[in-house]
């Protein structure tokens, strides 16, 4: 079977500092893939550059099985993207936004329909700079959605959120997961992180210190809970996180 | 064409909501038409013009629409979405970022035929003016003038670090323009020594082109105008090309 998204090797310096270093990731299809690791380690780096939005100094990747770069219009009708960013036009609504998006696929997904099962069906007419934070996170999810895509790339989902937004974004994810959604997804929060992935990377410095599933994490760091075993593979400070 | 349906419509729905351009580009050109009006009437250009001094200032102030579209709303858009990368979202979809930019370009020029039309219907309309010259030949004119205009946008909203510096670029490209090249200060009415400074600006040539056309002039001078323009417009396309910023 071939991986869902697959990356080999992938280099990266920003003016001659190393971002990411041979950072190698294989997802299958229907596989949720966490990308860990302290701000700065290459995380975002390491997603742009499977995506191709940045240009890799070295190594390739794919994702199902086509070239970012080169297939550019026929991959990202089947891929849903959701940016670090919150990227809108100042003054939109969200019907306005979901439009916008959904008229640049083929064959988009009712936006009516995911903005219901997201719960954000009274805020159709609402502007999307007066959401809450929980609700922008939800409705970045809807547009990641709309393609009706294999595959989605979530970047810090719930940075920044409440332990209650937090909760009702994780189970908009495990419901994606079920459907057999491809995601790779970057985190800080560890129970989320163990709820929902099914193998993980972990990156120091931009480069891959572990690779495995969290039992295995686990089990490697000889801790008894993942959230000791991570700061223990990650090799910082508990005082250092943020 | 579907995504540049939607895109035009609710983009053009943002740009209304933000109420700049209404202002500047469709109230103000008619603010200024009406005060030429009640300041000079009926009085011809000159003592023996076949033209009145109104018929003569109609190109100018067309133009201010297209001064205020090109190098205010479009660099500012540009450098806007660039900065909340909106640009860069665009990229990892089927559409190409370019799209959003062609949707902004076909605004802009929404703005400008109708500023250009409520213009006409007012000096027709309140001050009696007839249009002398020939539409296809002014039309012509019109265009190239938008051209070079958007491509000093394009330029100043493709390459400018952030916004902040865009704004700082408009602000010193737009406000010159407005005043000194004779799309609100009549051209006619400037001193000698401030025409030989005002001729250095490009939508100063482009109205000299605008009139010509307009009023049914001889077409002589017209080729310097046309060059400057046409020239303009190759080298700031050419430089956004090449050094567009996405993100």
């Amino acid at each position: 079977m071939v991986n869902t998204i697959e990356a080999k090797n992938l280099c990266k310096a920003y003016n001659g500092i190393k971002a990411i270093e041979n950072v190698s990731i294989e997802v299958g299809p229907g596989q949720v893939f966490g990308l860990l690791g302290a701000n700065g380690a290459g995380k975002t780096t390491t997603i742009e550059c499977i995506m191709g939005t940045k240009k890799a100094d070295r190594g390739e990747a794919t994702v199902l099985g086509l070239d970012p770069y080169r297939s550019r219009k026929i991959l990202f009708e089947r891929v849903g993207v959701q940016f670090q960013e919150s990227s809108y036009q100042e003054k939109i609504l969200v019907c306005e936004l979901c439009e916008e998006t959904a008229s640049l696929y083929k064959n988009a997904a009712d936006y009516g329909e995911l903005l219901r099962r997201f719960g954000l069906s009274e805020k159709v007419k609402c502007p999307v700079s007066e959401l809450s934070g929980g609700q922008r996170q939800r409705l970045f999810i809807v547009l990641a959605l709309i393609p009706n895509p294999e595959v989605v790339f979530l970047d810090e989902l719930t940075t920044g959120l409440d332990a209650r937004a937090r909760r009702e974004v994780w189970k908009c994810l495990s419901e994606l997961k079920q459907k057999g959604m491809t995601i790779l997804l970057t985190s800080h929060f560890m129970d989320e992180v163990e709820a929902l992935c099914d193998r993980i990377m972990i990156l120091k410095s931009g480069e891959s210190v572990f690779c495995g599933t969290v039992s295995e994490a686990v089990a490697a760091s000889g801790c008894e809970k993942f959230e000791d075993a991570y700061l223990k593979l990650a090799d910082e400070e508990v005082g250092e996180r943020v | 064409m579907k995504a540049f349906g939607t895109h035009f419509k609710t983009e053009l729905k943002l740009s209304l909501r933000g109420m700049d351009m209404v202002i500047f580009a469709i109230c103000m050109p008619i603010v200024v038409m009406v005060i030429l009006g009640i300041i000079y009437g009926s009085k011809p250009a000159f003592d023996g013009a076949s033209y009145s001094f109104l018929e003569q200032s109609f190109g100018a102030v067309a133009a201010i629409a297209v001064c205020a579209g090109g190098v205010m709303g479009l660099p500012l858009v540009v450098s806007d979405y660039r900065n909340k990368k909106i640009l860069k979202r665009f990229k990892v979809t089927p559409v190409s970022p370019t799209m959003i930019l062609l949707v902004q370009v076909a605004i802009y020029t929404l703005y400008a035929v109708v500023s250009l039309l409520l213009v006409y219907i007012t000096v027709r309309l309140f001050f009696g003016s007839s249009f002398g010259g020939s539409w296809l030949q002014f039309l012509g004119a019109y265009l190239l003038v938008m051209l070079s205009m958007f491509s000093i946008g394009m330029l100043v909203g493709g390459v400018s670090k952030d916004v902040k510096t865009a704004q700082l670029l408009c602000c010193v490209l737009y406000f010159p323009m407005l005043i000194f090249s004779g799309t609100t200060l009549p051209y006619e009415v400037m001193p000698k020594a401030l025409q030989k400074v005002a001729d250095f600006m490009p939508l100063t040539q482009g109205i000299k082109l605008l009139k010509v056309t307009s009023l049914g002039l001889s077409t002589d001078g017209v080729l310097l105008p046309i060059i400057v323009m046409a020239a303009l417009a190759v080298l700031c396309i050419g430089v956004s090309i090449r050094f567009f910023r996405w993100e």
